[in-house]
């Protein structure tokens, strides 16, 4: 018999392919990787253009930091200069003269420095959620001042040492009349500051514009009010079905414009009971004086939910 | 006791109020339409703090009613106050007497002093002798009635006038039905704790109006209330064995409930008040049975070489739980009325005894042993959520109030001394000594009397 050579060829051919592939595919699709778990946060709407808010509101704390770093800057270059001419002074002149200009700056800046830097903290916050005019001028005067302040304390040691080689504001160290001086000083600082705060207050006008949103702080505080008042009685039945919404209406003077209303359903005594002490704690939190007037649009309508369920696991 | 009811209409608006009222409706109805994009506010934790409420002494009608006045007030404060639920204001900080309960109270005055309910009330002594109690129930917050009733009774009865009305001033607020209308029996103990002599007492619920039913020859345990508070059913060491007995409460006479050999306890009524449940003794175990009290036919409801005992009856009367140590320690388990699979509920440390279902069915409560303590706690009739409500040296034997929210038991706290009656809200708060005359144990609840 004669066998075609091409025919066993082929046959052996698609054998081999045929059975390479069984294998490699089959090897293959054992390999199936397990899918790694990743851990998933449900949220709603809300949370989420909470969360978004909070990115804007963030930026309120990056502002003290630029402020910070631009104002170390420019006080670094006139604080150079400052501690050069002392130093200078202490090598070219005699040694009894700069001792005095190195206490002295540094007594009188760490006296209003410390005030003012409690103040600050205090002092911004209040801008942020009001709208103050001339508060704006005030914070930054007083960012500056402590920036000022806070700089000359540590830099006179740390940065006192690069500053040496430059000499030609060593000329003006022989200026006299020394405290005149550093006053001038310290008022080109504040304006060339006063330009830096600039962009901080820009940015806080930025989130001013966003700040008609209710705070969180407003509204926790509104929740802490609430659920100080909101009466809830120890082992009720099913307290999972006494889950009472009442919708409100505000006037601007934070009080109620008219009853408050249950709009969520029940029939049983229970949920009449439930009902009312909602309504009582309603009745009770007002004048709500907690809310801001600049988002009263917010508050003027609002639904408060009042759900027993989580008090109740055991 | 002849005890009659009307409800006190609200007091008639004013033309004025009419029109608030009015505009308050329109705006409301007005609200959802305008309220496109309100601020949702979610507030899940209270305040589990009792709700302030005010009771002047109730306006004498006429000058000879000014006492009962007071003692109905009195009453009233003291339940409400006993409840945990509520929390009466002095009297001494009262700034607007009440004179006229048919006119609206001036609610500044009562928010001034930070009530949130008002309690007015009046007694008058009728022409025929009948004693008339009127009361409204105001919400001062909101400035409203919520709630007025009128009762005609006997002047003897005006404790329990007092009571019925805590019972709708609790209802109307909390939405469950009061347990204050309501009795307990309870062996009374007296004497030396080696002679002590035992007597089977009855008193309402807040200590008051002791009697006592049996001279205490006899060793009395376990009473229990029919459905119709008119009998009870407890078990007696008479002549020869222990044996369940039958007492009708007004009328004194006392029967012996089946005849069986051996001896019989642990006794307890159906919901429907037809049939005693029981536990019969045979050799040195002991199985659970149930007698109809009509045709006293018996049927077996378990056959176990164990000790199944303190049978107690779910409220619809398809389900009994027990107690038994068919598993090794008593546990509690649950089976159908009739008979059948019993399925263990309980897994906890320790040994459980003495379960009863609860009035509203939702919880079963037992006495829990272990650690060297005795405990009063309660679980779901699943076994699940089981919640120990206290602990203690000798806590035993826990009986649900009418409305399922409060227990009383008694506690032993060793020594020469004896037992006392204690009750404690089934969230566990609230634990209140219950006045009683000499020492006092095996407490049983009844339902509302009305």
């Amino acid at each position: 018999m004669k066998v075609d050579k091409t025919l066993v060829a082929s046959v052996a051919l698609h054998v081999l392919v045929i059975g390479w592939g069984l294998i490699s595919f089959s090897a293959r699709s054992l390999e199936a990787p397990p899918p790694e778990s990743m851990p998933v946060d449900i949220i709603s709407a809300d949370q989420l253009s909470k969360i978004t808010a909070g990115i804007k509101t963030g930026e309120k704390d990056q502002p003290k930091p630029l402020v910070e770093k631009i104002a170390d800057a420019k006080p670094v270059e006139d604080a150079v200069g400052k501690i050069t001419e002392k130093k200078e002074i202490v090598t070219a002149s005699a040694p009894e003269p700069p001792p005095k200009p190195v206490e002295k700056p540094v007594e009188k800046k760490p006296d209003p420095p410390k005030p003012v830097a409690e103040n600050k903290p205090k002092d911004e916050p209040k801008p942020l959620e009001k709208k103050p005019d001339p508060p704006k001028v005030d914070p930054i005067a007083e960012a500056l001042k402590s920036e000022d302040t806070k700089k000359p304390m540590p830099k006179p040691e740390a940065k006192a040492a690069p500053p040496q080689p430059p000499k030609p504001k060593q000329e003006r160290t022989f200026d006299q009349s020394k405290i005149a001086a550093l006053l001038d000083k310290r008022d080109p600082t504040r304006q060339s500051i006063t330009g830096a705060a600039l962009n901080s207050s820009a940015s806080l006008g930025t989130t001013r514009g966003t700040a008609a949103t209710l705070s969180q702080s407003e509204l926790d505080a509104m929740r802490a009010r609430l659920a100080s008042l909101w009466n809830v009685q120890p082992g009720v039945e099913h307290p999972e079905e006494l889950y009472v919404t009442v919708r409100i209406r505000l006037n601007p003077d934070r009080r109620l414009a008219a009853p408050p209303q249950v709009v969520s359903s029940g029939t049983s005594a229970r949920y009449q009971a439930a009902a009312e002490a909602a309504v009582r704690a309603v009745l009770q939190g007002q004048p709500y004086t907690m809310l801001r007037d600049e988002t009263y649009e917010q508050w003027k309508y609002m639904d408060i939910d009042f759900d027993p369920k989580q008090m109740f696991r055991s | 006791m002849p005890v009659t009811s009307f409800s006190l209409p609200s007091l008639p608006l004013n033309r004025r109020d009419i029109l608030i009222g009015g505009a308050g409706a329109a705006a409301s109805l007005l609200l959802p339409s305008l309220a496109g994009a309100q601020t949702k506010l979610q507030i899940t934790e209270g305040n589990v703090a009792p709700l302030p409420i005010a009771i002047p002494n109730f306006v004498a009608g006429s000058p000879a009613d000014g006492e009962v006045g007071a003692g109905v007030a009195q009453v009233i404060t003291n339940n409400l106050k006993r409840s945990g639920l509520f929390a009466p204001i002095d009297q001494a900080a009262f700034i607007e007497k009440i004179v006229n309960i048919d006119a609206a109270p001036q609610f500044q005055s009562w928010k001034t002093i930070n009530a949130q309910a008002l309690v007015t009330g009046r007694m008058t002594r009728q022409g025929d002798g009948r004693l008339k109690a009127e009361f409204r129930l105001w919400d001062v917050t909101a400035g409203q009635q919520l709630t007025g009733q009128q009762y005609f009774t006997s002047p003897e009865y005006w404790r329990r006038i007092a009571h019925i009305i805590s019972d709708q001033i609790y209802e109307r607020l909390t939405g469950d039905k009061g347990y204050f209308d309501s009795r307990v029996v309870f062996v009374d103990e007296t004497g030396a704790k080696e002679r002590r002599v035992k007597r089977l007492a009855l008193m309402d619920q807040d200590g008051a109006n002791v009697r006592y039913l049996t001279r205490g020859s006899d060793l009395v345990l376990t009473p229990r209330f029919s459905p119709s508070t008119q009998e009870i059913t407890y078990m007696e060491f008479g002549q020869g064995d222990p044996r369940v007995y039958l007492r009708n409460i007004e009328t004194g006479q006392s029967e012996i409930v089946g005849n069986f050999p051996g001896m019989s306890f642990a006794p307890r009524f159906s919901p429907d008040g037809q049939r005693v449940i029981m536990s019969l003794q045979q050799g040195g175990n002991s199985n659970l049975f149930v007698m109809d009290l009509r045709s006293k036919s018996t049927t077996r409801l378990t056959d176990t070489p164990a000790i199944d005992t303190s049978p107690s009856y779910a409220p619809d009367g398809t389900r009994i739980c027990f107690e038994s140590d068919r598993g090794g320690k008593p546990q509690i388990y649950v089976m159908p009325a009739t008979g059948g699979a019993a399925q263990r509920i309980s897994f906890g440390e320790g040994s459980y005894s003495t379960p009863v279902w609860s009035p509203r069915g939702d919880y079963i409560a037992f006495t829990k042993q272990g650690g060297g303590q005795f405990s009063i706690g309660i679980m779901k009739p699943d076994g699940s959520g089981e919640r120990i409500l206290t602990s203690g040296f000798h806590n035993e034997g826990p009986t649900f109030a009418p409305n399922g929210r409060v227990l009383m038991f008694f506690r032993d706290p060793g020594g020469n001394s004896g037992p006392s009656l204690f009750t404690v809200d089934i969230s566990g708060r609230n634990e209140q000594r219950v006045p009683t005359p000499g020492f006092a144990s095996d407490p049983a609840w009844s339902p509302l009397l009305s």
